[in-house]
C-alpha cells in the first residue's frame, strides 16, 4: 500500500474504509510487531481460520479436516452476516466465511473474496446442483463464489405445553398479546425483518419499496413490546424456551431439534403463511493465508460425516446428496427435510438478494425499532 | 542562595573547558524546572499521545466525514452532529444512559460508603487485608461478573428459585432480568471496588480529634457525621462518583447481556453503528457527543458540590 496513494485518496475526498483502517493498522501494528518478525515465518504451519455463525464451530463438522491436518481449524464467530462483512471490510482476514444466499452477491461485490475452484473439492460431484445455481453465484471460468453447505428455515419454535394454539400454526404466534414478554426473537434484521415482511404480507419482490418499508416497520413496532429479548445468541433462546421463560421464539431449525433431543416439548412450526427459507454456504477470502487448508475446510463441511451431524443433530438440510442416505427416511420426514431441497425451500419464502443501500437502511431502521422508536 | 552559589561554581569550572553539546543539554535541564518535569513525564506523555490523543483526533476526523456506501465521503461536514441532535433516538438513548448510570453511581456510593467507613474507623489491625478482601470479587473478569448476575437474576436463577422454594412467590419474577433494574444492579456491583478505594482513602485521612471536639461541644453521632465526617469525605465521594459514572455511561456489555430491549444504552448503539448499521462516522459522532455530555455533567456536578461545601463551612 502506497502512502502517497492514500494521501491522494484523502485529497480527492474518497478513501475506502478498508484502506483507511489498513493504513491505521499498518502504522500502529508495524512498530509493535517488528520484534516478532522472525517468529511469523515459523507460524506457517497454522490452521485455516473459519469465520462462521455461532454453533458451527464444533468438532463434529471437521472430522475429515482434523484427520488430514491434525487439528481443528481456528474459529471466529459472528451473530449476523452483516456484522461479519463489516468486520472483514475493516481488515479482518480469514480463510473461509459463511454467508447466506441473500447476502452473497453483496459479499462478492466487495471484492474481498475469490472464486472457488470446484475441481479441488473431492466432495463437489455430490453437491446438489440446484443449491449451486443461486442468483449471483456464477464466477468466471466455471468457478463458483459460494459453495452451498446448509439450508433450512427460520420459523417459530414453541412450547407445545405452554403455548395454547388457536387454529393453525402461524407467524401470528409471535405477535400474540396473550404471551407478552414471553416471546423471543432473533436480533439480526437478516432474519427478523424478512419475517416481518411475511407477516405484513409483503411479497419479497417488493421488499425494497418505501411502502414495504413502512408496512414492515409497522408490524415490527407492533411486536416490539411483546418481545422479552432480541438476541443473536441462539443458546439464549433455547435456554429460555427450555425453562419456560419464553413460550415461543423465532429460531432456525437447530434450536427446535436440539431442544427436542433434550426432551423439551417443543415444535418447529410450519406457519400457514410459509416459513422463511435460505441457503447458506462458504466463501474463500481473497487474501486467505492458508488457501490449501481453506479448501480442506470446505471439503470437510461438504463431507457426509458432517452432513449426517448437520441433519440429525441440528435439523438443517445439507448440500451433499449422499448425506441424506445416512439418515433414515422417517427421521427426514420428522425433521421436515427432503432429499430435494426445492420441496422445502420453495414451500416457504426464499430470501432474495438486496442492495447494500437496502441492507443499511433496513438495519438502521430495525435497530431504532428494537430500541423503542 | 546556597544553590545559586554552587551552580555558579560549577559553571565556572565548566567554562574552563569548551562546552560540548552534552553540557549544554545538561545545563538547560538544570536551569529549567518545567523541562525536567516534562522529561520525567515523557513515557506517560508518549503513551497518552499515541493511545489517547491521536485516536481522539482520528475519531473527531471520522465524525466530520459521512458514510458513502462502504467507503467514506471525506468532505468535512457537521451533518452527523445535526442528525444526532435531531433524531429522537440518539437523545433518548443518551438520556437513558445517564439515568441508568446515574442510578448505578448513586447506589454504588451509597452501598460502599458504610464498608469504607467501617474499615477506616473501626478496623485497627490488618486494614490492608480488609481492603484486599473487599476487592477480592473484583479479581474475576468483568464479563464473568456480568454473566454471574445473569445467573442470579435469571428466570430460573438463584433469587427466583430461592424465593419460590421458600413459598414467597408463586411464579418467577420476570422483571429481574432483561430490565433497567438488572443493569443498575449489575453495574452497582461490578464497579463497587472503584468506589470503596477512594472512599476509604478520604475517610482514613480525617483527623479523629475533630470528631472528639465535636462530641465535646455537644454533637450527637448523627450530627457529628453530617457536620464533620461527610463534608470531609466529600473528595472521596466525588472521586468515586466520577470513577463510576464516566465509564458506566458508555458501558456496552452489561446492557447487552442483562438489559433486554428496554435498557439499550448509547454504547450499544455506538457498537451497532460500527457493526450492522455500518455507519462509522455516526458512531464516531455519538462517541464524541457522549464525551462532551459527560464533561458537561461532570462540571455541573463539581460546581454543585463546591456550592454545597461552601454552604456547609
Amino acid at each position: 500500500m502506497d502512502v502517497v496513494d492514500q494521501l491522494g485518496a484523502v485529497r480527492e475526498g474518497k478513501l475506502s474504509r478498508r484502506k483507511f483502517t489498513k493504513g491505521l493498522l499498518s502504522a500502529g501494528v508495524a512498530l509493535a510487531t517488528v520484534p516478532y518478525a522472525p517468529r511469523k515465518a515459523m507460524a506457517a504451519g497454522e490452521q485455516a481460520t473459519y469465520f462462521t455463525w455461532g454453533g458451527y464451530d464444533v468438532p463434529e463438522l471437521f472430522q475429515p479436516y482434523q484427520a488430514k491436518n491434525g487439528a481443528l481449524p481456528d474459529f471466529a464467530t459472528f451473530g449476523g452476516s452483516e456484522e461479519a462483512l463489516t468486520k472483514m471490510r475493516g481488515g479482518f482476514v480469514v480463510d473461509v466465511s459463511h454467508p447466506c444466499n441473500q447476502a452473497m452477491p453483496r459479499w462478492v461485490a466487495t471484492d474481498l473474496f475469490q472464486p472457488i475452484d470446484t475441481s479441488r473439492l473431492e466432495n463437489w460431484p455430490d453437491v446438489i446442483p440446484s443449491l449451486v445455481a443461486l442468483e449471483g453465484n456464477e464466477a468466471p471460468d466455471g468457478k463458483v463464489w459460494m459453495s452451498p453447505f446448509d439450508w433450512g428455515q427460520t420459523s417459530v419454535t414453541y412450547r407445545t405445553d405452554l403455548f395454547e394454539l388457536e387454529g393453525e400454526e402461524s407467524w401470528d404466534m409471535l405477535w400474540d398479546p396473550r404471551y407478552a414478554n414471553q416471546l423471543g426473537s432473533l436480533a439480526s434484521g437478516g432474519d427478523a425483518w424478512w419475517v416481518g415482511a411475511i407477516k405484513a404480507g409483503v411479497d419479497f419482490a417488493d421488499i425494497a419499496t418505501d411502502e414495504a418499508f413502512e408496512k414492515i416497520a409497522a408490524v415490527m413496532r407492533e411486536q416490539r413490546p411483546l418481545i422479552r429479548t432480541y438476541t443473536d445468541d441462539t443458546t439464549n433462546l433455547q435456554q429460555a424456551l427450555a425453562s419456560g421463560e419464553m413460550v415461543a421464539a423465532m429460531t432456525w431449525n437447530d434450536s427446535a431439534t436440539t431442544l427436542k433431543a433434550e426432551g423439551v416439548p417443543v415444535e418447529f412450526a410450519s406457519p400457514k403463511e410459509g416459513a422463511l427459507t435460505w441457503v447458506c454456504g462458504v466463501m474463500i477470502h481473497k487474501e486467505a493465508p492458508n488457501l490449501d487448508r481453506a479448501y480442506d475446510v470446505i471439503d470437510s463441511l461438504l463431507s457426509t460425516e458432517s452432513g449426517q451431524f448437520l441433519i440429525d443433530d441440528y435439523g438443517y438440510g445439507h448440500s451433499n446428496i449422499k448425506s441424506f442416505d445416512t439418515v433414515s427416511p422417517e427421521r427426514l420426514t420428522e425433521l421436515g427435510l427432503s432429499k430435494n431441497p426445492d420441496d422445502v425451500l420453495s414451500a416457504g419464502h426464499f430470501q432474495v438478494p438486496q442492495t447494500q443501500e437496502w441492507e443499511t437502511k433496513m438495519n438502521s431502521m430495525f435497530e431504532e425499532i428494537k430500541a423503542g422508536f | 542562595m546556597a544553590d545559586t552559589s554552587i551552580s555558579q561554581e560549577q559553571s565556572q569550572t565548566r567554562s574552563a573547558r569548551p562546552k560540548t553539546v552534552r553540557d549544554r543539554i545538561a545545563s538547560k535541564l538544570y536551569k529549567s524546572e518545567s523541562l525536567r518535569g516534562y522529561l520525567l513525564m515523557s513515557p506517560t506523555l508518549l503513551i497518552l499521545t499515541i493511545g489517547i490523543i491521536i485516536p481522539f483526533f482520528i475519531l473527531v476526523m471520522i465524525s466530520l466525514w459521512t458514510r458513502d456506501g462502504f467507503a467514506f465521503d471525506t468532505t468535512l461536514t457537521l451533518a452527523n452532529y445535526f442528525e444526532a441532535a435531531e433524531r429522537p433516538i440518539y437523545g433518548a438513548l443518551m438520556q437513558r444512559s445517564f439515568w441508568i448510570s446515574g442510578l448505578a453511581t448513586f447506589f454504588t456510593v451509597l452501598l460502599c460508603y458504610p464498608m469504607a467507613y467501617y474499615v477506616a474507623f473501626h478496623v485497627h489491625r490488618n486494614k490492608m487485608m480488609w481492603i484486599i478482601l473487599m476487592t477480592l470479587p473484583f479479581w474475576t473478569s468483568y464479563l464473568l461478573r456480568v454473566f454471574a448476575w445473569k445467573v442470579i437474576l435469571g428466570y430460573e436463577g438463584v433469587i427466583n428459585s430461592g424465593f419460590m422454594s421458600l413459598g414467597w412467590i408463586e411464579a418467577p419474577m420476570e422483571f429481574l432480568l432483561y430490565s433497567q433494574t438488572a443493569v443498575v444492579i449489575t453495574l452497582a456491583h461490578a464497579w463497587a471496588a472503584f468506589a470503596i478505594l477512594p472512599l476509604y482513602v478520604s475517610l482514613e485521612k480525617i483527623d479523629k480529634s475533630l470528631l472528639e471536639a465535636a462530641t465535646d461541644l455537644g454533637d450527637g453521632p448523627v450530627a457529628r457525621f453530617f457536620r464533620i465526617t461527610l463534608p470531609l469525605s466529600m473528595p472521596g465521594v466525588i472521586a468515586a462518583s466520577f470513577l463510576i459514572f464516566i465509564p458506566t455511561t458508555g458501558d456496552y456489555i452489561t446492557p447487552a447481556l442483562v438489559g433486554g430491549p428496554d435498557a439499550m444504552m448509547i454504547g450499544n448503539l455506538v457498537q451497532k453503528q460500527f457493526g450492522p448499521i455500518n455507519n462509522w462516522p455516526m458512531g464516531a459522532t455519538l462517541s464524541i457527543a457522549l464525551v462532551a455530555w459527560i464533561s458537561a455533567i461532570g462540571l455541573v456536578f463539581l460546581w454543585l458540590t463546591r456550592k454545597a461545601q461552601e454552604k456547609l463551612t
